[in-house]
């Protein structure tokens, strides 16, 4: 009996990975499908936005905070690379660690003063803390570009050849995409990663167990916005040109949006999420307020019937069948039972 | 008797609700300790108040010594404090193995052997271990309080507070749960157990400590605070 349970432990975390890197494998092929630049540009956005997306995971998913301003924090790397660039010539790779521990340092300054209160008012600080950037870019004259904002000149190079065109840099965001999905899987199985379900589950219980709750939510943040950073840089050198309103309050409901929408919980959540929201509007054709309007339906529709995400309903949708066609023969075995529950972190 | 916990002149008050007005307690080196009282009597809060749950209005906890008072939960766990609460608690949505392992990876470090320090040990000892994979969330009552048990047992204390451990238990629980807290002296852990049931605490303490209206109104051997012409018009016959 007790051999079993150290098993079972450590053999299902390779099994959830799997998953992830099986739809990461099926993304690396799809330029060699022929897609057109418009739909290869749809996927490299839906790409970086993921990247925030498995941090805006560990956050929510894993430690039940959300983060109502978290474009903000990949505004400070978009900010940091196109800064960088114009300034002291630094480029892309060197960019990409120095953007993301800027938005680090940001979400602590941010995280310090806001978790200290209850979730409620920490989300109210971040939707306040993404207006509060948005404002000092739009008024910080030359420096941020002010309400125009900043141009990128620099090259991305990729093994000593330029990788700015529109294949090779998608192959980037699909690598970055397989880091952001094995860093949060590696998170999710890690004693960390248990630490912070046990503060999302029950912050009185968890303090009573020697844990820090106020330390490991900053914590949480922090490494979220290290996530939010590195996909600032993959935007910054995407567009080309960034501007305060890419990173006010309506980018930060969307990916809030596309986080719930694919599911916090589940290592395919964000992919699922970010391809969705981003493709959907161009696949029924709808118009900017048309797909607004459809998001806010989505929202409601995936909080009030599928609080786990669309993943987790799709899975459990899929048992209720297996269950329905097996008949009772599926309920006996509680291995069934002990697997749903694995899957859902 | 060499006393670990002294809380002097301890008060609570929330608001205009004077929950302890001044107590007086200590607690020796591995003895099982009873508080009883009626409900409202401050049983609840003199635990909160203790093991940083609350900040307290006015006087001192000192532990082995040490000034404790005002320390936030985490810091009083890791100084071997452990409690369980009045309402069984757990990490409802994660598996029993996973609740017993988060609380094992935040022990604090002490030099003192015990006997339980894998999650697997612990629920051997509660007798959970078939549950093992079970979201704790569906667990029965009962169980739920055993779990919370093996989580208070991880941290490696060397005092452990019950809030109402048989509250909800049928009597074959309540007597599986007496076998469990009667080892835990031996162990080296000290307990202070909150409870209504009178058998409970006469086969658990030789000492009883009796709270009404945030005071003390006793405190000495069981057989003698039971006999307390005080304590006796308190419960008018009631629950005694
Ligand atoms: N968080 C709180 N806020 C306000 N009043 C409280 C709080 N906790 C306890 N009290 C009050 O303090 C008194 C003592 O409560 P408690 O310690 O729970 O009693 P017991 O555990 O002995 O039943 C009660 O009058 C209760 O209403
Ligand atoms: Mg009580």
């Amino acid at each position: 009996m007790k051999a079993s349970h150290t098993m079972k432990n450590r053999a299902s975390p390779f099994a959830s990975l799997l998953p992830a890197l099986l739809v990461i494998g099926v993304l690396v092929l799809v330029p060699a499908l022929g897609p057109s630049n418009r739909t290869l540009s749809l996927a490299i956005s839906a790409g970086i936005n993921i990247v925030a997306l498995y941090g805006l995971a560990v956050l929510f998913g894993q430690t039940g905070i959300l983060s109502m301003g978290h474009a903000a924090l990949v505004g400070v790397g978009a900010y940091v690379a196109a800064i960088l660039a114009r300034d002291a010539g630094i480029g892309f790779w060197v960019a990409l660690p120095l953007g993301s521990l800027l938005a680090a340092v940001a979400a602590a300054i941010v995280g310090v003063p806001s978790l200290r209160v209850s979730g409620h008012h920490f989300v109210i600080m971040t939707f306040a803390f993404g207006q509060l950037l948005a404002i000092v870019l739009t008024n910080g004259g030359d420096f941020t570009g002010a309400a125009t904002g900043l141009d990128l000149q620099l090259p991305v190079t990729w093994f000593g050849r330029d990788a700015g065109e529109l294949v090779p840099y998608y192959f980037i965001v699909v690598a970055f995409v397989a880091i952001s999905a094995i860093a949060s899987w590696a998170i999710i199985n890690s004693s960390y990663g248990r630490t912070l379900r046990a503060i999302r589950e029950n912050e009185k219980l968890a303090a009573s167990l020697g844990i820090n709750v106020g330390r490991h939510k900053i914590g949480a943040f922090v490494v979220s916005g290290l996530f939010a950073g590195v996909s600032g840089v993959l935007l910054a050198y995407f567009f080309r040109h960034i501007s305060p309103n890419q990173f006010s309050s309506f980018p930060s409901i969307y990916l809030a949006l596309m986080v719930m929408i694919g599911g916090a919980r589940l290592l395919l959540g964000p992919i699922a999420g970010g391809i969705l929201v981003s493709f959907l509007p161009e696949m029924l054709n709808l118009d900017p307020v048309e797909s607004r309007i459809l998001y806010g339906v989505c929202l409601i529709a995936v909080i009030l019937l599928l609080p786990n995400g669309l993943i987790a309903g799709l899975l459990q949708g899929l048992q209720a069948i297996v269950k329905a066609a097996f008949g009772s023969r599926a309920e006996t075995p509680a291995a069934g039972a002990n697997n749903a529950s694995g899957a859902r972190r | 008797m060499n006393a670990i916990l002294e809380i002097r002149g301890l008060r609570k008050q929330f608001g205009g609700v004077t929950a302890l007005s001044g107590v007086d307690l200590s607690i020796d080196e591995g003895e099982i300790l009873g508080v009883v009282g009626p409900n409202g009597s401050g049983k609840t809060t003199l635990f909160n108040v203790v093991t940083g749950v609350y900040k307290p209005t006015a006087g001192a906890v000192t532990w082995h010594g040490r000034d404790i008072t005002g320390l936030v939960a985490h810091e009083v766990s890791g100084a071997g404090i452990a409690h369980t609460f009045q309402q069984a608690m757990a990490f409802p949505g994660l598996p029993v193995f996973e609740n017993v392992q988060i609380a094992c990876e935040h022990a604090r470090k002490s030099a003192r052997p015990y006997p339980w320090t894998t999650p697997d040990a612990l629920l051997d000892f509660v007798g959970l271990s078939e549950l093992a994979h079970e979201r704790a969330g569906i667990l029965p009552f009962g169980s739920l309080r055993l779990l919370g048990i093996a989580l208070a047992l991880a941290t490696r204390p060397s005092l452990i507070l019950l809030d109402e451990p048989a509250a909800g238990l049928n009597d074959r629980e309540t007597q599986t749960l007496v076998g469990l807290v009667k080892q835990f002296p031996q162990h080296g852990i000290s307990v202070c157990v909150i409870d209504h049931d009178m058998k409970l605490m006469q086969m658990l303490c030789r000492r009883l400590v009796v709270l009404d209206f945030g005071s003390k109104i006793a405190d000495g051997l069981i057989h003698d605070v039971l006999n307390d012409p005080k304590v006796l018009e308190v419960y008018l016959g009631g629950v005694l």
